[in-house]
Formats: structure tokens, sequence, C-alpha cells
């Protein structure tokens, strides 16, 4: 009985210290884990494959560096994918925070193609092949207003160009012309889409959300509301090896990289919660 | 290992440290990267909503170029801060009114929509709804526990009647649903701080410390 009694008094900084080497070992010392694409991931990975090339990718970057870890891989991924099919991409924010985390993305991805391009063909180029769209007040406003025309309500995009003169946006007039809209969103946001862009104007609608929100989410997938939906970093990597697998594009994969951390804490934390359930009943069973 | 000698990194990882250092127990570094945070926040959006909106979108076109039709959202925006003057304080309700009026008018029809029709015609045993969890045979199971544990979790919910017969017998296999429920999104939740723990170390490690490529 001696031992229980030990971790019933163990310091929570002990906790924390197992916890913090179980995370940091697999980083620095690297192992293969195969990642399992689920249906979930492979519907939104068709459904963006499966734009057809007269429309566009609308990805709203909703995340703040606070969610990064987990959206942003799949921002990049997406990215990748639409940039290697040559689907256009309309990137816009509906929150200021997440402005410069979608240009850091945009960026990122923009240079990995360029830096491997030989022609203005083989290029991504602004204006051509996507547009930043930026900011604009209010959530709603904006879903419901780029229903009717995208270019009067973004009227200047985020580097203060005038939209209606940017090539792409010539063909890109509202939801008629959008494939899917992509939310990547710690927060509501992926639901207002479905209430107020696909409800009134039909635009089918993806979303990448942080593991802690997965379960509000599942009901939309369920339902048919959502047409592929990513989770946390596991949703992530999968959409990574899809990218990689499927389109031979290559390029750092911060979620799959993380897979093996995030496996051994689980399981450590599933060992710490049996633990603590043993101690429970023995301590209640001395009393 | 290939230490960053850039400043910035070195400004973010030791910010970071310092947020950490709250896991061994208060002290004055985390009191101070948390006072940053807050005033850099909040300097940061001022800042931009005052360049982004309230100058391109209101004070220029209405001073500058003369549309006087924005005069009307100028004064209504100024009514929110008349809840400072206790004599005029009363004022503040026109705003307010005006963008709940808004934002009632146009989430009603849309939510009742998306959330409440389009949700419950997802738990009636249809074959359209079978097919939809893409699992052949299976489907028909998975849509009956889905049905079943619906009408069992609303059944817990009904509180105008005592929970005894029937209604005793549905209410606690709806409690098993809400536990199951808890259970998934209390495993996904520690996957989301362990993610967020590992994005930090991803940055401490790789990009400060240069110890993971």
């Amino acid at each position: 009985m001696k031992i229980i009694d030990i971790l019933a008094k163990i310091d929570r900084r002990i906790i924390y210290l197992i916890l913090l080497v179980v995370v940091i070992l697999p980083l620095i010392f690297p192992s293969a884990q195969s990642v399992r694409v689920m249906p979930p991931v492979e519907k939104f990975f068709n459904a963006v494959d499966n734009i057809p090339e007269e429309k566009a990718l609308i990805i709203d970057f909703d995340y703040t560096p606070q969610d990064m870890p987990e959206l942003e891989p799949m921002a990049i991924a997406l990215l990748r994918h639409a940039f290697k099919k040559r689907i256009k991409v309309l990137a816009l924010s509906l929150y200021v925070q997440p402005l410069g985390l979608a240009q850091r993305a945009l960026t990122q991805v923009t240079e990995e193609f360029n830096s491997t391009a030989e022609t203005s063909a083989d290029s991504i180029i602004y204006g051509r092949d996507y547009v930043f769209l930026g900011w604009q007040v209010g959530p709603i406003l904006a879903m419901l207003s780029m229903g009717e025309s995208i270019t009067n309500f973004y009227n200047i995009d985020y580097y203060g160009n005038r939209t209606d003169t940017l090539l792409l946006m010539k063909h890109i007039k509202n939801y008629n012309n959008v494939g899917i809209v992509a939310a990547l969103s710690p927060s509501d946001i992926p639901r207002y889409w479905v209430a107020y862009a696909q409800n009134r104007f039909g635009v089918a609608v993806g979303a990448g959300v942080t593991s802690v929100s997965a379960s509000e989410f599942y009901p939309y997938l369920q339902t048919g509301q959502f047409s592929g939906l990513m989770i946390g970093m596991k949703g992530a990597a999968e959409y990574e090896e899809m990218v990689e697998k499927e389109l031979s594009v290559a390029g750092r994969r911060k979620a799959s990289e993380s897979l093996p951390s995030i496996t051994y804490a689980h399981l450590l934390i599933i060992a710490f919660i049996i633990i603590g359930n043993i101690g429970h009943f023995v301590k209640r069973r001395q009393k | 290992m290939n230490i960053s000698l850039d400043p910035w990194i070195w400004i973010s990882a030791l910010l970071t440290v310092s947020i950490f250092s709250f896991l061994y127990r208060d002290n004055p570094f985390y009191r101070f990267a948390e006072h940053i945070f807050v005033g850099v926040a909040n300097g940061w959006a001022v800042t931009f909503y005052w360049h982004n909106i309230l100058v391109p979108s209101l004070f220029d076109p209405l001073f500058r170029r003369g549309q006087l039709l924005l005069i009307i959202p100028f004064i209504i925006g100024i009514l929110y801060l008349t809840r400072f003057i206790p004599r005029v304080s009363w004022l503040v309700r026109i705003p307010i009114g005006i963008t709940m009026g808004y934002y009632v008018g146009a989430s009603i029809p849309a939510d009742v929509q998306a959330y409440i029709i389009k949700q419950t015609q997802g738990t009636i045993l249809t074959s359209q709804n079978f097919q939809a969890w893409n699992a052949g045979n299976m489907g028909v199971v998975w849509s009956i526990i889905l049905f079943v544990g619906v009408i069992c979790t609303l059944s817990y919910f009904y509180f105008s009647k005592e929970h005894k017969g029937v209604l005793g017998i549905t209410s606690r296999i709806g409690i098993i649903f809400v536990m199951i429920g808890f259970g998934a999104a209390f495993g996904y939740t520690v996957m989301a701080r362990i993610s967020l723990l590992i994005g930090r170390l991803q940055f401490l490690l790789g990009d400060w410390l240069g110890v993971i490529h």
C-alpha cells in the first residue's frame, strides 16, 4: 500500500516534467509513424480535388497564434494541394488577428512552388493564381455579401490593390464561381459558413477545426452540411499524407512530425488516469 | 545544435519560457510576459482598427471626400460612448438595438434552418442517412444508435416530469450517451492541449535552439 500513498502525494510538477520528456523525445529522435487517412479527411481532399477549373477555392484563415500548431499545417497542406492542381485560391480572414498568419502561409507555399518553377506558367503568381482579400468588418456581413458580389464587398485586397483589376477576380464574381469554402477556425465560424453562405447560396463548406471543438462539428459532417472535416493535428497529418501520396508534393510535414509525440503523450495520460483510479479505489477500500 | 542569432526569435523564446515558468509556480517573469502580451495585443488591435477601418472607411470618406451619408453611422457609433456620461447614458440603447436587430434578423432564419431543421433531418431513419455513414450495412446500425441517442438524451433533459417508468429508463440511457460525449470531448481536449505544447516545443527546439530540423 505504500506505493499508493507515494503516488497520491506526487507533486504535479513531476507529472508535468514526465509529460514534457515524453513529448520532447520523439521530436528530437523522430520515428516514422504511418498515417491512416480517415473518411472525413478523404472526403475533404476529394471535394477540393474535384473543384472544376472555372471555380475557386476560398480558404478562410481564422486561426490565431494559440491555434496555429493545429490549424497552420492544414492551411499549408490545402495550399500545396490547390497550387499543385492549379485551383484558384481566394484567401481571407474574418477576424483581424489571423491576417499575418494567413500571409505567412501564403508566402511559404508560394515560395516552395516558385523555387522550382522554370517558367511563368509553372510559377504561382499573385492576382492570377491566388488573391488575398484580407479582412472586412463583420463575419456574417462578409458571408452574405460575397453571395452577391465578392469584389463589391472586398473592393481592396490585403495589399491595397483594387480587386476588380486583378485577373483572377474577372472570373470569380460570387459563390456561383466557388467550388468549396475551406474554413480553418478554432471557433464557430465553420457553422456560420453553413448557416449563412451554404443555406442561402448553396456553396459547399469544408472545415478544419481544433481538436477541442471537434465533437461540436461531427454532426455537420453526418448531415452532409460539411463536405469534409479535418480535426486537429491528426486531421492535418492525414491531409499532408494525401497531398504527398496522391500529388507527390514534398515539403515539411509539421503535423505528421508531431504524431509520435501525441501518441506517447496520450498513452502516458491514459496510464496516469488508470493509476489515479486504482489509487482512488484502493484508498476508498482502506477507509 | 544551431542556436538562432535572430533577436526576435530570442524575444519570442524567452517570453515563451517565461509563460511556461508558471507551471513551476507564479513568478515575476510570468507576470512580466503576461502583461506584455495583454498590452501588445490591445495596442496592436487599436492601431489596426484605426488605420484599417476608422480612417479608410469612415473619417477619410466623410471628412475629406464629403460623403455626407456616412454621418449617420458615425453618429450611431458615437452613441456607444454616451455610456460614460450618466445623464445621457440611455442613448447607448440605440446602437445596441440596431446591432441586435440586424444580427437577430439575420441569424434566426439561418440558425433554424442550419442548426435545427437540417440536424433533425440527419437523425431520421432514411436510406439516405444510412448511406451518409459510408459504412455499408453498418450505416443502418449507426443511424439507429444515433436515433436512440438523440431521443434518450433529449428525454434526460426533460424536467417537467419525474424520471420514472419509461422516462426513467430513457433518461438513464441518455446519460450514458452524454457521458460518452464528454469522454470524447475530453480526449480531444487532451489532444488539443498536447498539440499546442508541441507547437511551442517545435519553435523552441527548432527555430531557437536548432536541435530539430
